[in-house]
């Protein structure tokens, strides 16, 4: 049974596999059951009891090991969806969504792929050939040499020679690198062969490809990101920008759109660029063209994420495009049915990611158990959370807990809410970094709109400290609740009121532990 | 019980009397010095795990969890840890002169020998965990008198890696 809005579309499906973990795979089973699809997850051993499992209208064990066996595991993966009828694939991001034989191979066994052609993937993937497209198709680029060097990285002769050419500070990036894992900085030559040592191990753990390049480091430049939408009737346009200037090491950490530094005629140049990045490798789907934006109002082609982004949320707020109902629109070989024209932008969203980090120790990965989760709830509040109440949070897989986006008529109104709903996150048992998203928003660069990305990593940490805790009024409460007994377990469902009136279990202000069976 | 705010090394002692359905902050110290306990009183609520907090007549809303002796503790848009100490306990004090896994994760790299001097901030050891590369620096000068793992070990959170002297 196909969906009303799916018929008449030349690739028709009706369940859709995904094959993720963690936040976005709830985000995107709950939009395949919204869209009247069949919902399939795909789970490793570890994840028996998440939430992505539990909101899935089937989900598929995969074969226990590293990720290598489960959630990378192709043939596995292509298994489960044959198991289970499912006649579509969305990959999420991470983990397979960016890998060129995988779309293939789902292609090859008659599952539509959610998601561009290998090609694109190819071409964007390979940041070399996307550098050389790019050039080809008259999209700026970083100014700078470039050099790849064989993958054994026993002579670093080409690699030194490139790197003098570029000039100091340089990045180093693995070619199959992303999301901060295989990029180094350099700042000066004789940490050359460290880093690229350091940069090829951790490509080569998370990617299993060991090459590597460089670049040089503009600093104090923003990362603005154009999403662009493209369908496979020949239509292509963008939902303008996401600025993600708020980083550390590479990991975004606050996102907006708007961004506060793109005038309307940037907006319009930078759009036509990414439309044209995507037009240049005929891409179909939902996809990210990233620039850096100088001080001066110059940008230049970073690289094109041929997936859907961790920080799609504020684009879909400011736009009101539900952009996973487009992807599975587009993958169904339907037309996007949205103009150029049509593309507007209402008010201001902001999105903080929320980690299971301890800003107060360089960042460390935490892990415990979360006794306490209690996300907030309002006007102009979302959260899209990969976790619930009772959840063990393990060395396993990404620290990132949850997204928290906030949408409100200003900026400054934005950035109030943040406030706000931070204040009002409740996560207990495991260290996150709330406490530090609420100090970076409040951080006078963040307010003025004046972020570049080396902010958080060129500042004093201290900058970004907690004020005093109230110690006298913390151990008088701690000593109270020892002495009252509220020792006992309340995790999960079990352990919440019931409300007098309405017989539901739970927060009413909570949902998203909440299962809909 | 003793609290201490995370690992602050300041030692509280709390004295709380009950006034009906409620308690009262009666008397506090610090280090084993009395201070002047300000009004505080605290109540339990029909949520759980949260109690009415009144701070010079102010009310708020804490939201508490145990981990063993400790307390998570939600006031004011914020989580803090409240550590509980037994009497004779001698956790959250330094262990030695050892360099401790700050997390589970496999040992990458052995920068240093056994017997070598090292000054402070200089890496010893690199592990990997959650796909990223973590360096283990020594936090003083010294000499490396033992090394516990070598490379492709696997090591838990808190294990001593390294071990240092004078």
């Amino acid at each position: 049974m196909f969906p009303d809005w799916m018929q008449g579309a030349p690739n028709q499906f009706d369940t859709v596999l995904v094959a993720n973990r963690g936040e976005i795979a709830v985000r995107v089973l709950r939009a395949v059951k919204e869209a009247g699809l069949r919902a399939v997850a795909v789970y490793s051993e570890p994840d028996s009891e998440s939430l992505h499992v539990e909101i899935a209208d089937e989900a598929i064990l995969l074969p226990e090991g590293p990720l290598s066996e489960n959630y990378l595991n192709q043939e596995a993966i292509i298994e489960a969806a044959k198991s289970s009828g499912s006649d579509a694939i969305h990959p999420g991001y991470g983990f397979l969504s960016e890998r060129a034989d995988f779309a293939r191979a789902v292609s090859a066994n008659d599952i539509v792929w959610v998601g561009p052609e290998a090609e694109s993937i190819e071409v964007m993937g390979d940041k070399i050939s996307a550098r050389s497209r790019m050039i080809s198709s008259g999209v700026p680029v970083i100014p700078g040499d470039e050099v790849s060097i064989p993958e054994d990285g026993a002579h670093l002769g080409p690699l030194a020679v490139a790197a003098a050419k570029v000039g100091y500070p340089l990045l180093l990036k693995a070619s199959a690198g992303g999301g901060g894992k295989g990029m180094r900085v350099v700042r000066e030559p004789k940490m050359l062969r460290t880093e690229y040592e350091a940069a090829a191990r951790e490509a080569a753990a998370a990617f299993g490809d060991g090459t590597v390049y460089v670049e040089r480091l503009l600093t104090g430049a923003r990362h603005v990101e154009i999403q662009v939408l493209a369908d496979s009737n020949g239509n292509c346009i963008h939902l303008n920008e996401r600025d993600c200037s708020l980083q550390r090491r590479h990991q975004k950490v606050i996102e907006e759109a708007p961004s506060p530094a793109v005038s309307s005629s940037v907006r319009e140049s930078m759009g036509k660029a990414a439309v044209m990045a995507a037009k240049a490798v005929n891409y179909v789907g939902a996809g990210t063209v990233e620039f850096l934006l100088s001080s001066k109002g110059e940008f230049y082609f970073l690289e094109m994420n041929t997936r859907l982004q961790v920080e799609h949320p504020v684009t879909e707020m400011i736009t009101g495009v539900d952009l996973v109902q487009k992807q599975l629109e587009i993958a169904a070989g339907l037309d996007m049915g949205i103009s150029q024209e049509e593309v507007t932008i209402s008010g201001h969203a902001i999105e903080a990611r929320i980690y299971a980090e301890d800003a107060t120790r360089g960042f460390l990965p935490a892990i415990g158990k979360l006794s306490t989760w209690i996300a907030p709830s309002g006007p102009g509040i979302r959260v899209d959370s990969g976790v619930r109440q009772g959840d063990e949070v393990t060395v396993n897989f990404d620290p990132m807990l949850a997204k928290l986006v906030v949408h409100a008529p200003t900026r400054k109104a934005a950035i109030r809410r943040l406030d706000s709903a931070l204040s009002n996150f409740v996560a207990l048992g495991v260290v996150t970094n709330i406490s530090f998203l609420r100090n970076a928003a409040s951080h006078s660069s963040f307010i003025s709109g004046n972020v570049t990305t080396d902010l958080l990593d060129s500042s004093d940490i201290s900058e970004f400290c907690d004020p005093e805790p109230p110690a006298q009024t913390l151990v008088s409460i701690a000593e109270a609740a020892l002495r009252m007994g509220l020792d006992k377990a309340h995790t999960g469902i079990s352990g919440n009121p019931v409300d007098e009136h309405t017989g539901h279990s739970g927060d009413p202000f909570r949902t998203l532990s909440r299962s809909y069976p | 019980m003793k609290w201490s705010i995370g690992d602050n090394p300041e030692r509280f002692s709390v004295v709380m009397s009950n006034e009906g359905e409620s308690m009262s902050l009666s008397s506090l110290s610090s280090d084993g010095n009395e201070v002047a306990a300000p009004k505080i009183q605290i109540s339990s609520d029909d949520f759980p795990g949260r109690l009415v907090v009144v701070t010079e007549g102010t009310p708020k809303f804490a939201h508490v969890a145990r981990v063993g002796d400790d307390w998570w503790i939600h006031l004011d848009g914020r989580a803090h840890l409240v550590r509980g100490h037994e009497k004779g306990s001698t956790k959250g004090q330094e262990s030695g002169s050892g360099l401790t896994a700050p997390m589970p994760g496999t040992i990458q790299e052995v920068l240093v020998s056994e017997g070598q001097r090292v000054r402070e901030g200089q890496t010893l050891m690199v592990m990997e965990a959650m796909k990223m590369e973590h360096k283990i620096q020594a936090p003083r000068g010294g000499e490396v008198s033992l090394i516990h793992f070598e490379e492709g070990d696997r090591v838990d959170m808190g294990s001593v890696l390294i071990e240092l002297a004078d």
